[in-house]
């Protein structure tokens, strides 16, 4: 089992919530992708065996959905914007010092499992480009020297 | 009397006149070709026996999809395909009757794989019926034809299976 | 009733009348533009819709355009409503089209040469008549690669018959959507999405439903395509023989695809029949055909001689047959013959055999029920008479409760089990399944009720005074239900079962309501030796609901034939309308007494029987008793056995005659409703077999007697037999269950029920390597508590002991199973089931321990 009991526990409860189990797919991803930081085919075969519904519904809907990371990430997901404004501002030689300086591609992860490296599209900051957001937090009017710092304070932090 | 006169210049004037058509033409090119020893040239778009081609890493370019076979007017080839190692489809039996063929040429305009061509031999005197059954292993034979001119569009074919040249 | 009501539904629709192509239409309301134009003959082309399934429009390319539209609708979700206009074949439609095929070839291989598809495939021929001959796309297309060897050729086996192609697939979502709502199976789904949306097999799982084959049939492209037919031959270059599955009682339509120069049979495909196979097809009938091109096959007669069967020609076995025959006949009478006859054979074959057996031997000693076990010798049984109902497969479509009681029919009526689906999908049926075991085929059931196993006439009874106890019925005929049974209340007949008395009130309730009702019994009452009693119940459960009236309730037939052979007499008691219409066909009809299989049996062991005629089929494997009926064989004088292959049946025998497969000659069936429908010949006889009727004319011919003086005349006798139809006959009045009750030996608690595997039927499906390649050898299924108790897991190998046999076998864990009963498909001869089991008793009980390696 790689879910804990307590994600077991909150995907039956979800399971009070919705009239069919087949509602409870993505909340049940939901608990588990927070629980682990991804999902995979054990993961999709213990849900269906919790809400009682066939493998392959879980797995057609985890696997749409493309925020739910199908392999495991480093401890920090560095999300960087390269949409138009972050774009004139530099995002693409700022994505190239990233990728220089963790040595690694997008959509790759760094060997110590720390850094996970993927571009995404606008993040609605526009005004404080370029930005990235690493987990939860943003950090905005990016320079090398900036990200530099930022980098090195995560890894000292980690 | 005049018969005589005739028939006597007959041998020496007409027979003379005669030999010398001949005489000429010893010192003439011949019309005709001292055939098994020497071979006449055929023309570029001549069609004479089959040939099946391979690729350059030495897998052969046939599939067995049976086009030809759809196309053939006499009804001559014979075709029945397996799996290969890899899954991939090809001929375990490929027979062309020559007896039947007429040279058409319809089975090289079918072949989507550009495996089937004529080329320019046109000697297949056989002494056995057998004989003019081909198989897969007598037409599969390196041929003399050095540039292929369909390479073109076979590059083109293959961009658009996907294949990537290096 | 069942047409009234169809009648009503039919004048109640409001219509809608629109024009199409300058054609007025009128249609029921809701129907689609799609379903209209095919109605009137008007051709759209589509992918993604399918008659059986729900539409989705997912591949756009049934574009027409409506007037007053802005855009193009997609017409197989656009429903028709009055007053439009609707052009199918415009400029404005046609270029739609265009565009959508041009979208759909982007990432489309072209490598149609090596598809097996290829010349059956539907974007081909639509990319031909659409006349696309270049793409404008420049750029690289989107590759799935292999994941084994890195290569853009992606051929892999998602299921022991299924070959994927993910980067043929055209996302239409058939096979998805099949599996799903018509298969109910779970092991093939869509994942991820945009331009790298793929279908594949459910992670972990191979695709391996009893249904599978039918994905490649549906696949539009050669994205799924089958194992069977990989680089067999050109489509264009095969013969198509339209053809019956001699293997399952609804007898599926199928078209044989035949390789004339080779006299082989190359696979077998639908061939759509509404009203009887409903387009679908299961494994057994679309792979059961490779046992006709089997290397195994008999090719010559056999003779015995010196205790060794050796190859002989016709002429010589049928003088031996005759001769023989002879001998016995004058030596002990002409009784002292017997037949054993499969149903599987064609009408011909069946009536030639009786015919045989009444004119020539003079006796009734014949049957083809050689898998039941206690057959009763007297006639006019409440299960003969329930046997002789009327069933429409249709009618299951348009039913509102269906019942089905002692059958998992995913393991017997695989048409029938996706009736019942749609029904559920269509129709919104309750259905409600009652069984000794859970069920896979339960799925779709509202309530699923597992009763204790022998107790199938209590839980009937238990149906009954639960309707009687809510009230739902008159006083009278309460009165007369009760004074039958034996028990007083409906807790004491739940108890007795092992029920929850809730469950049983849900089906009395539904059955006492007006809808539309159908009960299905199945295999497990049928061959059970309480089938008499269950019988009874069901005609006073019926006699009380009226059931009868607002209805239908059959035993289904259970093999290709056994409907014809009951309609033909082939049974020792025919009905008394048979015996009249054969005496005045004949002129004569034996007096002699019947004999069933079991009586016939017992005659043998007294040395009463001394000569036997096996026609087809393996009594020695099916027959609920081996070691009866081995030594019963054992002891005749002579024994003729025909059949495809070398069996245990024809070791014994003194001759054996190789028989040919139903697809080498022409013969017709009659379905478990009653439909008599032709099978033709396909390919030329193998080796020097000759088809079943053909044998047994010569062997009357040598005798001295010809059974016919033309063809003609015995089609017309066969004609006039099936124009019998079945008389609906009911008890006058409610009548006695006999419950039949048995001591449990402690020392043997586990109760064991004999089945078909899903992917086989019958002894002869193992011959079938396809089939073999979904289920190759016998298992013994039972729950995961049980295996749990006995310490086994899957695989592992356990002995399985019963009073009379001991056998080993590997441990199959079904999560379906809820209780302790086990499971053994019979149809593997490795391992011999039969053996565990005693004719004389009702329910099977056995002892299993775990074997130690």
């Amino acid at each position: 089992m790689i879910l804990t009991e307590e994600s077991v526990r909150k995907i039956k409860e979800k399971l009070q919530q919705y009239p069919q189990p087949k509602s409870v797919i993505l909340p049940a991803l939901t608990v588990a992708y927070r629980q682990v930081g991804y999902v995979d085919a054990d993961i999709y075969r213990e849900i269906s065996h919790i809400i009682n519904i066939p493998t392959v519904e879980v797995a057609e809907a985890a696997t749409f959905y493309t925020m739910f990371a199908k392999k495991p990430r480093g401890k920090y997901l560095i999300q960087v914007c390269h949409n138009i404004s972050c774009a004139l501002l530099g995002a693409d030689s700022l994505i190239g010092y990233i990728e220089e300086k963790l040595g690694i591609k997008i959509g790759e992860t760094t060997e110590d499992n720390l850094f996970t490296l993927v571009t995404v599209e606008c993040l609605g900051s526009c005004a404080t480009a370029p930005m990235m957001q690493i987990n939860q937090d943003y950090y905005e009017k990016l320079t090398k020297e900036k990200v530099d710092q930022i980098l090195e304070d995560l890894r000292s932090k980690a | 009397m005049k018969e005589v006169i005739k028939a006597v210049g007959h041998v020496f004037i007409k027979m003379p006149q005669g030999l010398l058509v001949t005489l000429k033409h010893l010192f003439k090119k011949p019309v005709t070709l001292d055939y098994p020893r020497k071979k006449k040239p055929m023309m570029p778009r001549y069609r004479g026996r089959h040939y099946l081609e391979r690729y350059d890493d030495g897998s052969e370019r046939c599939v067995c999809c049976g086009l030809c076979a759809a196309a053939c007017p006499a009804d001559a080839i014979y075709m029945e395909p397996e799996e290969g190692e890899h899954g991939e489809r090809r001929a375990k039996v490929y027979e062309i009757n020559l007896l039947r063929c007429i040279f058409c040429g319809f089975c090289e305009e079918a072949c989507p794989e550009e495996a089937i061509f004529l080329g320019q031999e046109y000697e297949f005197a056989a002494d056995k019926r057998n004989s003019f059954l081909w198989t897969k292993e007598d037409m599969l034979v390196p041929h003399p034809r050095k540039d292929n001119p369909f390479k073109k569009i076979i590059r083109r074919v293959r961009k658009v299976y996907g294949v990537t040249e290096q | 009733m069942a047409d009234d009501i169809k009648d009503k539904v039919k004048t109640d629709v409001p219509t809608v009348t629109f024009t199409m192509d300058g054609q007025e239409v009128t249609v029921a309301k809701g129907t689609t533009i799609l379903e209209a134009a095919r109605s009137i003959g008007i051709h759209i082309p589509t992918f993604c819709w399918h008659p059986k399934l729900k539409p989705v429009g997912s591949c756009r390319m049934c574009y027409v355009e409506i007037e007053k539209w802005p855009k193009l609708a997609v017409s197989c979700v656009t429903e028709a409503t009055d007053g439009m206009i609707v052009h199918t074949e415009s400029d404005k439609v046609k270029r739609g089209r265009r565009a959508t095929l041009e979208f759909l070839l982007l990432n489309h291989p072209l490598d149609c040469p090596t598809c097996d598809q290829g010349g059956e495939c539907e974007l081909q021929n639509l990319t031909f008549e659409h006349g696309i001959d270049d793409s404008r796309f420049d750029f690289q297309k989107n590759r799935f690669t292999s994941d084994t060897d890195n290569t853009v050729f992606d051929d892999k086996r998602i299921g022991p018959e299924i070959i994927l192609n993910r980067n043929r697939c055209i996302l239409c979502y058939r096979c998805v959507r099949a599996n799903k709502e018509a298969f109910g199976e779970y092991d093939l789904g869509v994942y991820e999405r945009g331009n790298i949306a793929e279908i594949n097999a459910a992670p972990g799982q191979q695709v391996n439903s009893p249904f599978s084959g039918n994905l490649p049939e549906i696949c539009p492209v050669g994205a799924l395509t089958s194992v069977d037919w990989r680089y067999k031959m050109r489509v264009w270059l095969a013969g198509k023989t339209p053809s019956i599955c001699p293997y399952s009682s609804s007898g599926s339509n199928i078209l044989i695809y035949t390789d004339d120069n080779k006299n082989l049979i190359r696979r077998v495909t639908s061939r759509c029949n509404d009203d009887i196979d409903d387009g679908w097809l299961s494994d057994i009938t679309r792979y059961g055909y490779q046992i006709a091109n089997s290397e195994e096959r008999l090719q010559t007669p056999l003779i015995k001689k010196e205790g060794k069967q050796v190859e002989a020609t016709w002429d010589e076995a049928l003088e031996v047959i005759c001769n023989r025959f002879k001998e016995i006949t004058e030596k002990k009478g002409k009784v002292c013959i017997g037949g054993l006859i499969s149903p599987s054979l064609d009408n011909a074959s069946l009536y030639c055999s009786s015919k045989l057996f009444r004119t020539v031997f003079n006796n009734n000693n014949i049957d083809f029920r050689t898998d039941y076990r206690m057959l009763p010798n007297k006639p006019d049984s409440y299960f003969g008479m329930l046997c002789n109902r009327s069933f429409r497969i249709t009618d299951i479509d348009d039913s509102d409760v269906i019942v089905v009681l002692g059958s998992d029919l995913i393991r017997e009526h695989h048409n029938e089990y996706l009736r019942i689906r749609k029904a559920v999908n269509f129709n919104n049926a309750r259905v409600f399944s009652l069984n000794p075991y859970s069920v896979k085929s339960a799925d779709v059931a509202q309530a699923e009720i597992v009763y204790n196993i022998g107790t199938d006439e209590i839980i009937l009874v238990a149906i009954g005074l639960a309707a009687i106890e809510m009230g739902l019925v008159e006083q009278g005929l309460a009165q007369g239900f009760k004074e039958k049974v034996k028990l007083g209340s409906l807790a004491e007949a739940t108890e007795v079962c092992g029920v929850s008395s809730d469950d049983v009130k849900l089906v009395a309730r539904a059955l006492a309501g007006d809808g539309k009702v159908s009960v299905i019994v199945g295999e497990l009452i049928t061959r059970s030796h309480g089938r008499e009693a269950v019988a009874s119940a069901l005609f006073n459960l019926s006699r009380l609901l009226g059931i009868d009236k607002k209805g239908q309730m059959a035993v289904l037939a259970r093999y290709a034939n056994s409907r014809g052979a009951e309609k033909l007499g082939l049974l020792p008691i025919p009905t008394g309308a048979q015996v009249e219409m054969l005496k005045a066909m004949w002129g004569k009809f034996p007096d002699a007494e019947p004999q069933t299989t079991d009586a016939m049996l017992a005659l043998m062991h007294k040395e009463e029987i001394s000569g036997g005629l096996v026609l087809g089929g393996n009594p020695i494997m099916l027959y609920p008793d081996r070691q009866f009926i081995t030594e019963g064989l054992e002891k005749l004088d002579f024994l003729v056995a025909c059949d495809l292959f070398e069996s245990e049946t024809t070791e014994l025998a003194d001759v054996v005659l190789p028989m040919s497969s139903w697809a080498e000659y022409e013969g017709s069936y009659v379905n478990l409703e009653g439909c008599n429908q032709v099978a033709c010949q396909a390919i030329k006889h193998i080796g020097q077999s000759k088809p079943a009727f053909e044998i047994i004319r010569l062997i009357a011919e040598k005798i001295g007697t010809s059974l016919f003086e033309s063809d003609e005349q015995m089609a017309t006798e066969i004609e006039q037999l099936l124009s019998c139809e079945p008389d609906n006959a009911t008890p006058d009045n409610f009548v006695d269950v006999l419950p039949l009750s048995e001591e449990v030996d402690p020392d043997f608690p586990i109760p064991l029920c004999i089945c078909d595997d899903p992917h086989h039927t019958g002894a002869l499906t193992q011959k079938a390597p396809s089939l073999t390649n979904f289920t190759g050898e016998a298992y013994i299924e039972m729950s995961p508590d049980l295996a749990a108790r006995l310490e086994v897991s899957e695989g592992q190998p356990v002995r399985v002991e019963s009073p009379v046999g001991k056998i080993v076998m590997p441990v199959k864990v079904s999560k379906h199973i809820d209780n302790d009963v086990v499971i053994i498909p019979r149809n593997f001869s490795q391992i011999r089931v039969t053996s565990l089991l005693m004719r004389k008793k009702r329910v099977d009980r056995v002892r299993i321990t775990k074997v130690d390696e």
